[in-house]
């Protein structure tokens, strides 16, 4: 069994234990599981809105740049044709040499994207040509010869569609440095001439497009392929968000792309007030969740030190062993802990809720307690120091009972009862009582050892003088016989007069005895008793008074001693005799070392040497001695120590250490006295052993 | 007032007027005495002159301060003077256990106090009876013990076996001697020793 046990018991437990962590990261994931899923779904929500928002924004502000490149690309596209269109008109009246100068030229002052308007003839030899007021002049009259190859292309386009067309775009390099991107417009007059107007590309886009495009927004030309032409508007474009839109424009004889990049910064991100109010709520939330997080952890917290503190309460409640009791304003008990319960031996639901008479109440004692309770309902306050009660146990017993009353505060501060402590003091009153009785005893027997001692003092001081007296009469009768009856008469009557002296002398000494014997009737009482148990009498006397003395007591008692053969009492009062008499001679204010020996020995009668044992007694001895390191006693004391109404002390009657010889004679043994080293005194007596 | 006895009586007692009135009683008896005022006076009083031969007898009191009455009683029955010296003890009435005690140990009697009558007296005299008797068998003890001295080393030998019981011509050949010889030797002993039987030897030294 114990082999199976021990080897499946580190299994069990290792079972157990995985068991329990288990538990415990469950009720842990349980825990937190919804916190960490409700974040995650929060976040998500977060972060798929801020996306949309900002794809949305990213496709309104495509849409937008889209339309306005269309915008543009239609303007362009009808400013170009309108261009073509005044071009066309300004020779519908014929041209002449006179004349087309000035018209040209007032055409120029219009349009401010042609640079030179050329009249050439049908072999593309130029008849005429004026160049832009705006502008320093571009052209030589060399480079624009018959052979010029853009505007030949131009110009066959234009013959071939029998309209006006363009040529590709070229690059016009100026002399010094520098050049601009141009494009020729050859519009076929009738009589088989050509106008031929030459664009600037760059000042095309800056008086055909709308102006509003170009502001933010970089407008450009391209060729097809993406080669960019020339460029209007603004080119900070760094560190943003281009967004880019780029047309066809389909012209007669060429083709050229409007590109637009338009780029937005920072912004971005709250473009509009539902992605702020999305992303302000969503912050809100998680605040609230956060929040919400550390109110849950403090209140579990608080939960738990609420029930630690609740236990810890409960446990001291239980522990205690004073009765407590909660009573209403009303007088129902609302609260006892166990010791109440123990105490008056009914349960907590027999005592809870009981309005009016408790239970515990003695039936005889109720309507003072009724009384007293309502006393405390009409607002008296009870003793501080508590007072004294009798309760009534289930068994109906009586015990006394000390209580303690408070009022109970709750936290609002009002009153709502009170709270009350009761001690149990039947055990206390029992000692106290013992210790009373014990008390008087020894007290009661002091006196009667005391009353005792005088008879005996005054027999014997009065029996020396009787028994000078009756020496001297019986004496006094031998001489008169003596001396015969010859004087007669006269001798008779002394001689009967001295035999009364005598017969008196012995009355005295009858009464004396009888006296005496009255008072020591209880000398012939002995009894076989403990040693331990003669100590065991005095002891609480004696300890009482050494508290007092700051005295130690030592007692030391041999193993196995017989029973010593005494009247106890009076034995009794001898140690206690011996042992106040050895606390008051260490009463000395400078002895910090007191200490009282109390010994009890097997030993020889006291006065017996033991180089010569008497044979004739072959009685046991016991040997009590009472050791103390006080005073000492001087020689003089000593010599008269034993003499009745002798005493040291202003208060003494000078009886004590007289009454313990005798009383100690009177067992047969000795009192003896002697020095003890290094400084005391060491009384010893014997009693014999039963 | 003559002392009608040869006798001497001490009293050990503390208390003066109870040791005078003691010794007038004595004497109105014609009794002789002598009183001390405690145990240490009478013990000097004994080592400074030895008893006389003559019968004695010590009252005394058993409570005394400083060497009490039973003390001084122990130290003469260690020196063996109980017998030619008697003691009687005075005693309160409180001392009555302690002086039965002392007289099983070899006391000869105890008198409580206060004595009336001449009850006392005639205590003393039964005492002074019992050392005068006791002061004899000492002086025929002694006297024996002379005659005893006064044989010889054979008549001693022949002495030893006729107490026995043994016939004359027994010792001879114990002795290696004639059987005439051993009854000169024997008688002798006889009238050494003042007896006329060997009956009366026998009894004469069985006290020895």
């Amino acid at each position: 069994m114990t082999a199976v046990s021990s080897t499946t018991l580190p299994a069990t437990r290792s079972f157990r234990r995985t068991f329990a962590r288990l538990r415990f990261l469950r009720s842990a994931w349980q825990r937190w599981f919804l916190w960490v899923l409700l974040a995650v779904l929060v976040l998500a929500l977060l972060v798929t809105v801020v996306w949309l928002a900002g794809r949305h924004e990213v496709e309104q502000v495509q849409t937008a740049l889209d339309r306005d490149t269309a915008d543009a690309v239609s303007d362009l596209r009808s400013g170009l044709q309108r261009n073509a269109q005044s071009l066309r008109a300004s020779q519908a009246a014929g041209l002449d040499r006179e004349h087309w100068p000035l018209e040209a030229a007032a055409l120029l002052r219009e349009h401010r994207e042609w640079l030179r308007i050329e009249w050439r003839d049908a072999a593309l030899r130029p008849l005429g040509a004026v160049d832009t007021p705006y502008r320093r002049r571009v052209f030589d009259e060399s480079s624009r010869s018959v052979d010029q190859s853009d505007v030949a292309l131009a110009c066959a386009a234009a013959r071939k569609l029998g309209a006006p067309a363009y040529s590709p775009s070229h690059y016009v390099p100026f002399v010094p440095s520098g050049g601009l991107e141009v494009m020729e417009l050859c519009l076929p007059v009738d009589g088989g001439g050509y106008l031929v107007a030459t664009y600037s590309l760059r000042d095309t886009l800056i008086e055909l497009v709308a102006p509003t495009l170009t502001r933010g927004q970089e407008v450009a030309f391209t060729e097809a392929d993406g080669t960019r032409l020339v460029a209007v508007g603004a080119a900070r474009r760094v560190g943003t968000r281009v967004f880019t839109s780029q047309q066809l424009i389909d012209l007669p004889g060429t083709t050229v792309m409007l590109r637009v990049d338009g780029w937005r910064g920072a912004p971005d991100l709250f473009p509009n007030l539902l992605t702020a109010l999305v992303t302000a709520i969503s912050i809100a939330l998680v605040s609230v969740l956060v929040l919400l997080a550390r109110d849950t952890r403090r209140r579990l917290r608080a939960e738990r030190d609420l029930a630690d503190a609740l236990a810890f309460r409960k446990a001291m409640e239980d522990s205690v062993i004073t009765g407590l009791r909660a009573r209403d304003l009303q007088g129902r008990i609302t609260y006892v802990n166990p010791a109440f319960c123990a105490m008056v031996g009914f349960s907590a639901e027999e005592l809870l809720d009981h309005a009016g008479e408790a239970p515990y109440w003695p039936t005889e004692l109720a309507h003072e307690y009724r009384r007293r309770q309502a006393a405390r309902l009409a607002g008296g306050v009870p003793p501080r120091e508590g007072y004294e009660s009798v309760f009534m146990r289930k068994d109906g017993t009586r015990f006394p009972v000390l209580i303690f009353e408070a009022p109970l505060i709750n936290a609002q501060r009002a009153q709502t009862g009170w709270m009350s402590a009761s001690i149990d003091i039947s055990e206390q009153r029992r000692i106290e009582e013992l210790s009373r009785a014990s008390q008087e005893r020894l007290q009661a027997s002091a006196r009667l050892a005391t009353v005792g001692e005088m008879a005996s003092l005054l027999s014997h001081e009065l029996t020396q003088p009787l028994a000078a007296i009756a020496s001297y009469a019986s004496g006094s009768l031998n001489l008169l016989q003596g001396a015969g009856q010859a004087q007669g008469s006269a001798a008779g009557e002394v001689a009967m007069a001295v035999r009364r002296i005598a017969e008196q002398a012995d009355r005295a000494g009858q009464v004396i005895r009888s006296v005496h014997d009255f008072v020591r009737r209880r000398d012939r009482t002995r009894e076989a008793v403990a040693p331990q148990a003669l100590l065991d009498a005095v002891l609480p006397l004696v300890r009482l008074q050494a508290r007092k003395l700051g005295v130690r007591i030592e007692v030391a008692l041999e193993d196995h001693l017989p029973q010593a053969l005494c009247d106890r009492t009076l034995v009794e009062q001898v140690l206690l005799n011996l042992a106040r008499n050895g606390m008051q001679a260490m009463d000395l204010p400078d002895l910090n070392e007191r200490v009282l020996r109390l010994r009890v020995a097997r030993a020889r009668a006291v006065g017996e040497s033991n180089e010569a044992p008497d044979k004739a007694d072959v009685r046991r001895w016991l040997e009590f001695s009472v050791a103390d390191v006080g005073c000492g006693i001087s020689e003089e004391v000593a010599a008269r120590l034993f003499t009745p109404f002798f005493t040291t002390r202003p208060d003494g009657m000078g009886l004590g250490l007289s009454l313990c010889r005798t009383v100690v004679e009177q067992h047969g043994g000795a009192l003896i006295f002697e020095p003890q080293r290094p400084r005391g005194t060491v009384f010893r007596f014997t009693l014999p052993a039963a | 007032m003559q002392p009608l006895i040869d006798a001497l009586i001490f009293i050990v007692d503390d208390d003066a007027s109870v040791r005078e009135a003691l010794a007038w009683l004595l004497r109105s008896r014609r009794l002789v005495s002598e009183h001390f005022a405690s145990a240490e006076a009478f013990e000097q009083r004994l080592a400074e002159e030895p008893l006389a031969d003559q019968p004695h007898c010590l009252l005394l009191d058993v409570r005394m301060p400083g060497t009490s009455g039973l003390v001084l009683f122990d130290r003469l029955a260690e020196r063996g003077l109980l017998d030619v010296m008697p003691v009687i003890f005075l005693t309160g009435h409180a001392d009555v256990p302690t002086a039965v005690d002392a007289v099983k140990r070899g006391a000869f009697d105890f008198c409580e106090k206060p004595f009336s009558d001449n009850a006392l007296v005639d205590r003393i005299e039964h005492a002074l009876g019992a050392s005068l008797r006791a002061i004899e068998a000492q002086r025929a003890r002694r006297l024996l013990m002379h005659r005893v001295e006064e044989l010889t080393e054979r008549e001693r030998e022949v002495m030893r076996r006729v107490v026995e019981g043994l016939p004359n011509k027994l010792i001879a050949e114990q002795l290696s001697i004639s059987v005439r010889t051993v009854e000169v030797h024997r008688a002798r002993v006889f009238e050494k020793m003042e007896v006329k039987s060997a009956v009366e030897l026998a009894n004469l030294l069985r006290g020895l």
